[in-house]
């Protein structure tokens, strides 16, 4: 079984976060970028669906060429092979311009059987791209799964949400997004970080992909940041002295805010 | 030449502080404190080839080198797991099993280092020849196919977790003239052999011991490579100990500065924050500029050891091993400066720092015995004793 995981590169959810003054779009240079969480969880999950159905495990990202460290890490966990569209033409690129990219990315993997992705970036949080990318590669999308089973040509996916859970079944391929209760992922082992050098990575351009420079970036993307504001700092929290009526103020202030 | 380290070394240091961190101080305190050992820890570490990065690949290692063990140990205890046991299984025991044991012998016990599922420790420290290890007394003598070990050895760390001890004894004549070191591989199990624990103020996972060797016999294959390759393949192991050793300090050094800068940017008894005062900010950057400079000689001396040049390894390694011993020291003295009486409670984790640090200066070779070999070796100065 080939699958195909979609990674994105993030910047460190412990670093601080900030936008570029000029067109909003995230200041890369401004923290640690990291192989996002949830995609960890998704290569995870593809390595053990390969420990029992064989076939290769793709990496498939698009970033700007720093996204090689993502990768790195990706293949050092034990995929087998990636494909990175890295061009200064996307800068800036939103939801659906993205997927577009991705979607021809993954149509240069033969065979694919499954495209795995995680269900939300820890950046932008959009949350829908797995499902754009589905739609744009005519494929069922199964999203925010936390079980994943393949029988033969279908699968089978716990799908949760805060509504429940949900069991749903689609045949092969398809793309699944997954939640952070999906698994653990594994540390890449000594043998995998040595080995991740020389696994081969294929870089592409959107020509290569026949993407025209008009369909993606800030110009090609349909939705627009016009303005940003940091987040208002924290402000001081209220004290309340315990004199034997600490319970009784604390349901007051939640009553007062209209949380009880 | 080149300053910084390949990407896979990064890559190294990187997953091993990520799956470091999942386990942390408080983890390894409360074994410390509990009398337990780091098990989990180490079997996970093995089982991810993060002990065994060492070993030649021929035998399941990694088929990397000491500047790479040497940042898994660093790592780890930039984390608050500091390994006592990694300065000398893998480092010590494997690497002279793996240059100079017998084909067999490698064949035996490297496997078991590549996956961490062999641990050894290491005896060369014996009461009457501390620093000076040219009275050795514990004695191997030859009998039929058989070795027969005496002696006693002290201060010797994890006996009570190891499978076997490698042992520094010295052949002796049929008129007792002592010759040449060799070293002994010694199951714990052995008949004749005891050991007994020291207790120590160190809040450690590993124990200290002092062994007792009574007629002790073992096969032929004990005595590693050959019977007359002398104190050469002794010091080849003991640079690999030295790089580690500096690596132990310059991690415990890493994690008592993230304490302290973390507290001295929040904590507030006047407007500012206490790390505005360059009471504490200076001394800090001091220790910064001491374990910087402490990490790059432990690099010099591991891609100098890993090239093959063991006599240029040698003195880069004591002078780093030297520098990371102080950086500790200075550093976790001034971090628990930094957190006031904070810095000796038991739920900031500094306190129990305090003795790992100083067996730095002290092991494997203490600080005056550095000094000493760089005053004679590379200031060519006349000696004391
Ligand atoms: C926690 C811990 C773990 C250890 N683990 C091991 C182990 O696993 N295996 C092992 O073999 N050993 C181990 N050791 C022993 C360690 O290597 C020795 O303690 C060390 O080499 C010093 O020897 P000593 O204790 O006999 O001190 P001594 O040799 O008695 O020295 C006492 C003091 O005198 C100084 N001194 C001695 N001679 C001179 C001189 N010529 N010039 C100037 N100063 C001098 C020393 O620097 C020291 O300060 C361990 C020690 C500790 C504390």
């Amino acid at each position: 079984m080939n699958i195909v995981v979609l990674v994105k590169q993030v910047p460190d959810t412990y670093s601080e976060r900030k936008l570029a003054d000029a067109d909003h779009t995230l200041d890369r240079d401004s923290a640690d970028a990291v192989l996002d969480e949830i995609n960890e969880r998704a290569v995870e999950e593809a390595l053990q669906l390969q420990a029992t159905h064989g076939g290769e495990v793709t990496v498939v990202c698009v970033g700007p060429d720093r996204a090689t460290d993502a990768i790195r890490k990706a293949l050092s966990m034990g995929a087998d092979k990636a494909v990175h569209v890295s061009d200064a033409a996307l800068h800036g690129s939103d939801a659906i311009a993205t997927a577009k990219v991705l979607a021809k990315a993954v149509g240069t993997v033969e065979g694919v059987d499954l495209v795995l992705a995680g269900n939300e970036a820890t950046d932008g949080r959009v949350g829908a791209l797995p499902a754009m990318v589905a739609e744009l590669l005519g494929l069922p999308a199964l999203t925010h799964a936390r079980k994943v089973e393949v029988d033969g040509s279908t699968v089978k996916v716990e799908r949760e949400t805060d509504e429940g859970v949900f069991f749903l079944e689609a045949s092969l391929p398809a793309v699944i997004s997954v939640n952070e209760k999906i698994n653990e992922p594994r540390y890449p082992s000594f043998k995998g970080i040595m080995a991740a050098k020389k696994k081969p990575v294929s870089t592409l351009a959107i020509g290569d992909l026949g993407v025209d420079a008009g369909e993606v970036g800030l110009g090609g993307s349909w939705t627009q940041v016009t303005e940003a504001a940091p987040k208002p700092p924290r402000a001081a929290g209220q004290r309340v002295e315990d004199e034997g009526d600490g319970g009784v103020k604390v349901a007051e202030y939640l009553v007062g805010q209209k949380l009880i | 030449m080149s300053f910084t380290e390949s990407e896979e070394r990064q890559a190294l240091r990187s997953a091993v502080a990520d799956f470091g961190a999942r386990y942390g101080h408080e983890y390894f305190n409360a074994k410390a404190r509990a009398g337990e050992k780091t098990t989990e820890l180490w079997t996970e570490a093995g089982k991810l080839g993060y002990l065994g990065v060492a070993v030649p690949e021929e035998f399941g290692g990694g088929g990397g080198g000491i500047g790479d063990l040497a940042a898994v140990c660093e790592e780890l205890a930039a984390v608050g797991c500091p390994m006592l046991l990694m300065v000398v299984s893998p480092a010590i025991c494997a690497t002279v099993i793996a240059r100079f044991g017998t084909e067999a012998q490698k064949q035996q016990w490297l496997p078991g280092f590549a996956d961490g599922t062999l641990k050894m420790a290491f005896a060369i420290t014996e009461p009457d020849a501390g620093s000076n290890s040219h009275r050795l007394s514990t004695s191997i003598r030859r009998e039929g196919e058989e070795w027969v070990l005496n002696g006693r050895k002290y201060y010797i760390s994890g006996v009570d977790e190891v499978d076997a001890v490698l042992v520094v004894a010295r052949h002796v004549d049929d008129k007792g003239q002592r010759l040449l070191p060799s070293l002994m591989i010694v199951p714990t199990d052995a008949p004749g052999f005891e050991f007994q624990p020291i207790e120590m103020d160190i809040v450690s996972p590993e124990k200290q011991f002092t062994l007792f060797f009574d007629e002790v016999r073992l096969p032929a294959d004990a005595l590693v490579g050959s019977p007359d390759a002398g104190i050469g393949q002794l010091f080849a192991g003991l640079n690999p100990e030295r790089i580690m050793a500096a690596s132990f300090s310059t991690g415990l050094a890493r994690f008592a500065m993230a304490k302290a800068t973390d507290y001295a940017r929040t904590r507030k008894v006047w407007d500012t924050p206490i790390g505005a005062h360059q009471g504490l900010a200076h001394p800090l950057a001091h220790c910064a500029v001491q374990i910087e400079l402490a990490r790059l000689m432990t690099q010099k001396a591991a891609a100098l050891y890993d090239s093959g040049q063991d006599k240029a390894a040698g003195e880069a390694a004591n002078m780093a091993k030297y520098a990371a011993a102080e950086a500790a020291k200075d550093t976790v003295d001034q971090a628990i400066q930094v957190h006031g009486g904070n810095g000796l409670a038991t739920e900031y984790g500094l306190g129990a720092l305090l003795g790992a640090t100083r067996v730095g200066r002290i092991a494997p070779v203490s600080r005056e015995m550095i000094l000493n070999f760089v005053s004679q070796h590379t200031l060519k100065l006349p000696r004391s004793y």
